[in-house]
């Protein structure tokens, strides 16, 4: 269920690294992959792809692309794409999600929303959309 | 015409046969120009100044970090700033200790400046801003009791750790990304394993009421201190081994 892919590997070219020896307190908004090894408190934002470290205690609202969890998150996560939560994840807080899915060992102890069909087409659209007027 | 300042460290006898063997070189490559000795100038900022007024094409500073900062610093926020943007490039040949700039832009020793001079490679790069300091590789701190304030959060730091701001990476290991054009500023955290946290801004306040700051390893400026990018702002002559594209 969790291939390499899904796990850091992916994001060794992540733009912002918090690493265990940092505590990160407020509204952190980036464009680039972020990866979270250390503390984080406030809201995290990102346009592209999330990973949380098994060490990583994160107390803030989540929204990514993809997001990879396999700490500890107080707060809701939004993955517009693709959640993925880890053994070692300990999550209090709402999930919505494209598609998601959970290793076997981690804790959720929130409400589960798939953001549905229509929100993937119409991400879809708004992307044909775009491609399109840039040809043009 | 190329103006070279001799910071005046080099006076000592020790680098004479450096030095003799520099001009030399320099007469053969049809690279000769004006010397000036800033151990015999009292007023070294109107010195660098009126240089370009009268139309110097090539600054070389001759020496190290401290003697590229002196010339930054007395061209920086004058009325010439804009003549020297326009008008005038940057070059460095390293001599002695503490040459990490010029081992940024690829120089690695004064032999290689001179070739690197002949083949006049340009790059405009970007220069960090400590207050009213400017920078053009980093700037370091301690991490205990340091706080940066960045577009609305705020980073605090464990004990035992140090920060790099980073404007141009000189080879540090551990560093691996900073570019000088891209209006950003690096910041970069280690411990005791390394480096392990990256993040980037355009501007930010680091704060800490015990230790300085210490600018491209030669300046100290006290904290609270506003970080920021001037970008584009100086045209400097570059080897092609320098640490970015």
């Amino acid at each position: 269920m969790f291939n390499k892919e899904s796990g850091l590997e992916k994001f060794k070219d992540a733009e912002t690294v918090i690493g265990p020896s940092i505590k990160v307190k407020g509204n952190f908004q980036g464009q680039g992959n972020i990866v979270i090894e250390g503390s984080v408190e406030g809201s995290l934002k990102t346009g592209a792809n999330l990973f949380i470290g098994d060490q990583a205690k994160v107390v803030a609202n989540i929204e990514a692309k993809d997001a990879v969890v396999n700490g500890e998150v107080r707060g809701n996560i939004k993955a517009k794409n693709y959640l993925a939560i880890g053994r070692t994840a300990r999550i209090y807080g709402d999930l919505q999600y494209g598609e998601i899915s959970i290793e076997k060992g981690a804790g959720v102890n929130g409400q589960l929303l798939a953001l549905g069909e229509d929100h993937k087409k119409t991400d879809k659209s708004r992307e044909e959309k775009v491609t399109k007027e840039s040809a043009a | 015409m190329h103006v070279y300042i001799y910071d005046d460290y080099l006076d000592k006898s020790k680098y004479n046969r450096i030095i003799n063997r520099l001009e030399i070189r320099l007469t053969d490559l049809g690279l000769n120009g004006k010397i000036i000795r800033l151990s015999g100038i009292k007023n070294i900022r109107g010195s660098i100044q009126n240089e370009i007024k009268l139309g110097a094409k090539t600054i070389i500073a001759v020496g190290n970090n401290q003697t590229v900062n002196k010339i930054i610093g007395a061209i920086i926020d004058t009325d010439i700033y804009g003549d020297f943007q326009k008008k005038t490039l940057l070059g460095i040949i390293p001599i002695g200790e503490d040459n990490s700039i010029a081992y940024s832009f690829g120089i690695k020793n004064s032999d290689e400046a001179c070739n690197i001079l002949l083949a006049r490679r340009i790059e405009k790069i970007d220069l960090g801003l400590a207050g009213k300091h400017y920078f053009l590789n980093h700037a370091t701190i301690t991490g205990e009791g340091t706080a940066l304030e960045i577009d609305g959060y705020l980073v605090e730091m464990l004990p035992k750790t140090e920060i790099s701001v980073v404007n141009l990476i000189s080879g540090e290991k551990g560093i691996t990304k900073s570019n000088p054009h891209d209006g950003l500023l690096d910041i970069y955290v280690k411990n005791r394993n390394g480096y392990n946290t990256h993040l980037t801004a355009s501007s930010f306040t680091i704060t800490n009421l015990e230790s300085p700051l210490l600018v491209d390893d030669v300046l100290e400026i006290q904290t609270p201190v506003k970080l920021a990018v001037d970008k584009d702002s100086v045209n400097v002559i570059v080897g092609k081994d320098r640490s970015f594209e």
